[in-house]
């Protein structure tokens, strides 16, 4: 019954070909169930072995890329964050990043860097959610409970740098909108070493304890020429063993200037996928800590931008370190061609491609998400696994389905 | 017959071990505060240790510990629907049934020595006979709701059935032959070391095929909400809801007093002055082991998520069958020996 076939480089995987016969058991998995989120799944099963998994991602209906396309391209900064409201900055980096390469217009080396702390504070608090998430799907709940609570830390110095909580809008073509705050650098050591202390707890409780190895050891194992050949992204695919990340393919805020490792693991399995989060955690600190020692001096928003207002204005900018914007840039003319660019998320790389036409609306803004990409595996990791890991794998993949419907 | 003769006589029959012990202590009553409390305990140990506050909505000032009751009291003026597609006899009867099924084991197990409401020499099959039964009415509740999610619960809950049942009765059988008697009461006082610390395997068998019939973590498999939203109980609202939640905790109440009464030396050493007071009372000490022995059982909460279905059944059926038979061994062992 279980097929499984490499030959050829065709990935059969374990799709049984049994589907839509009657000895099949259908289940209507959502979008109202406790572990679907916004979507929905069809799951058909014979006995308590999986035989196929159709995901249903439209059931968050928010259209960005057509709303996106309706007002002007500044507005859709914080339009398009709430795809990720969980890794709001990252999010939005790589529209910001196309626009810039649209409107000619490059940040500051001091922009560069906030940039990326609030990058790697977002990819450290979404792999928190993440893993929560994980946590509760096998009802493990002190885990869900232990990460949102910790996620806080970093959502308190997340608002602390951008001033909200959850929807940063931070970065804007041509910098960031506010300075560094003063004893910043001191709030986040405190954080990275509660968070280091903390990590070990999460280890001792979860990915240590026998009871949730045995439920991740060996299972969703994703190979390596299944990840590649299915286009996965993100700690998913680096956990099958391939090392690609965005922030080294594509050369964007600061993370040239900076040293950091990119997490591989061979196994592919749940287990992988996890311990990858727990290391890319550790490292997005590490970044964290470069960032702060190494910050340049200087403006954090763009002279280009900057010479269009009057200068006592400038000049509070300069003190206070926020942004009075220019009336001329909440209307900002996109010229003719097209941009893209990508970014790494916490969920994988996100890719932006923005065509502009001479009008304050972009002609067209498509967005490929990470989830989106790492949906179907749904499709050919289910397979032939117990319907009790159907959680147990969802969970490990860290989709979020509002990203997915973009 | 005088107000006061009738009065009199309602007094001594309600003082009666026939009434007093499945109704007040340990049964009925005992058992509801159980439910609300261990139910309440469980929230605030979680929240212990996943550092947050637990349930403070009612009675701050007590911790929140009448939650339960408000939940309760919520459930009681639920709407109450019955899906139209529903078997609806055997919807309604099902959990009635369930419900009956764990409450009588408290007619067999003594609350202290000479207090249990029928006296019987095999009061010890008798109690698991009646728990064992629970999943069948749970098996009916899954089947006559006719959806998927509780068909798929149902099919779990008698997978595990199996697997925990015979773990449960072997290793109580195994204790049964140490202490050369079925009847609990008889158990009690042939021990003149815990159970425990006689035949620990055994002990360490019964204990985890409690947690599994109890269906507590890391058994949580029947009404796994991730995978099938509340298992056989999805359908239900209303109060009959609430008396699905509540089986699993009574089960756990009604076993937990058998493994005291068997592995921890049930109401020994007897607190004298309650016992002369009135012999019901004798058994507090019995309740205190066993509620602490629950305490433990909820703690797992916070330690442990869920095991897959095969792994708990290959749990039950390849390592702790195999166990209570060796404690079986264990125990014909000591019995051939004569330690007890």
């Amino acid at each position: 019954m279980l097929r499984s076939s490499e030959a050829g480089g065709v990935v059969y995987s374990r799709l049984i070909a049994k589907e839509g016969d009657e000895s099949t058991y259908e289940l209507f998995i959502g979008p109202q169930h406790p572990a679907s989120g916004h979507m929905r799944f069809i799951v058909r099963l014979e006995g308590d072995i999986i035989v196929s998994v159709d995901p249903d991602i439209g059931y968050v209906h928010r259209t960005m890329e057509k709303l996106a396309e309706g007002r002007e391209v500044i507005k859709s900064i914080p339009l398009l964050e709430r795809m990720t409201i969980i890794d709001s900055h990252n999010v939005t980096l790589g529209l910001v990043r196309a626009l810039e390469k649209l409107l000619d217009v490059e940040p500051p080396p001091r922009a560069r860097y906030l940039r990326t702390l609030l990058s790697e504070i977002n990819r450290i608090a979404s792999h928190l959610y993440g893993m929560g998430i994980a946590g509760i799907m096998l009802n493990h709940s002190t885990m869900f409970m232990w990460a949102f609570g910790d996620r806080e830390v970093w959502i308190q110095l997340a608002e602390d740098l951008s001033g909200s909580r959850l929807t940063h809008t931070y970065s804007v073509p041509g910098g960031v909108r506010r300075d560094l705050p003063q004893g910043f650098a001191d709030k986040a050591e405190k954080a990275i070493r509660y968070m280091e202390k903390r990590l070990r707890d999460y280890m001792a409780i979860f990915l240590d304890n026998p009871q949730v190895r045995a439920r991740y050891e060996g299972v969703g194992v994703l190979r390596k020429s299944e990840a590649s050949r299915l286009g996965i992204v993100g700690p998913n695919l680096r956990a099958s063993g391939i090392r690609y990340d965005a922030r080294l393919a594509e050369d964007y805020a600061a993370y040239s200037e900076l040293e950091f490792e990119v997490p591989v693991r061979e196994e592919g399995d749940a287990l992988a996928r996890m311990l990858v989060r727990v290391e890319e955690i550790k490292q997005s600190m590490s970044i964290i800590r470069q960032v702060l020692r190494k910050i340049p001096d200087g403006p954090f928003f763009s002279e280009k931008y900057l010479r269009l207002l009057p200068p006592p204005l400038r000049e509070q900018v300069a003190k206070t370190g926020r942004v009075k914007f220019p009336g001329v840039f909440a209307s900002l003319k996109l010229p003719e061609g097209d941009a893209v660019s990508r970014v790494e998320m916490g969920h994988g790389e996100i890719f932006y491609h923005v065509t502009g036409n001479g009008s304050t609306k972009p002609y067209r803004l498509r967005v490929v998400t990470p989830s989106f990409r790492n949906v179907i595996l749904f499709r050919y990791l289910m397979p032939g696994h117990r319907f009790m890991d159907f959680p147990a794998i969802y969970g490990s993949l860290d989709y979020f389905p509002p990203e997915a419907d973009r | 017959m005088s107000w006061g003769d009738a009065l009199s006589w309602l007094l001594r029959l309600l003082l009666s071990p026939q009434v007093f012990a499945p109704l007040i202590f340990p049964g009925l009553l005992t058992a509801l505060v159980v439910l609300l409390t261990v139910i309440w305990a469980e929230r605030k140990i979680a929240a212990r240790v996943q550092m947050r506050v637990g349930p403070l909505y009612v009675t701050r000032r007590l911790g929140g510990v009448l939650q339960m009751l408000a939940d309760g009291t919520r459930y009681m003026f639920q709407e109450f629907i019955i899906p139209a597609t529903a078997d609806r006899l055997p919807f309604l009867f099902a959990p009635v049934l369930a419900l009956t099924l764990a409450i009588v084991p408290f007619a067999f197990i003594p609350a202290a020595p000479g207090f249990s409401p029928i006296k019987s020499p095999y009061s010890l099959p008798a109690a698991l006979a009646a728990i064992s039964a629970v999943p069948l009415s749970v098996l009916l509740m899954g089947w006559s709701s006719n959806n998927k999610f509780a068909i798929q619960g149902a099919v779990r809950e008698a997978f595990m059935g199996l697997a925990y049942e015979a773990v449960v009765f072997i290793s109580a059988l195994s204790m049964g032959v140490l202490y050369g008697t079925l009847d609990l009461e008889e158990a009690v006082s042939r021990q003149w070391l815990p159970g425990l610390l006689l035949n620990p395997v055994a002990a360490f068998a019964f204990f985890v095929g409690m947690v599994m019939s109890a269906g507590k973590l890391p058994f949580d498999i029947v009404e796994g909400e991730q995978e099938i939203v509340a298992g056989p109980y999805v359908e239900y609202s209303g109060i009959i809801f609430g008396i699905g939640m509540g089986l699993a905790y009574l089960k756990l109440y009604s076993l937990s007093l058998i493994y005291t009464l068997l592995f921890l030396s049930g109401w020994e050493p007897v607190v004298a002055p309650l016992y002369s007071l009135y012999p019901g009372l004798g058994g507090v000490l019995l309740f205190a082991k066993a509620y602490l022995l629950m305490l433990f059982i909820v703690f797992l909460r916070s330690v442990y998520g869920r095991y897959r279905l095969d792994q708990a059944l290959r749990a039950g059926w390849r390592i702790y069958l195999p166990l209570s038979l060796i404690s079986l061994l264990i125990s014909i062992l000591l019995r051939v020996v004569g330690v007890v």
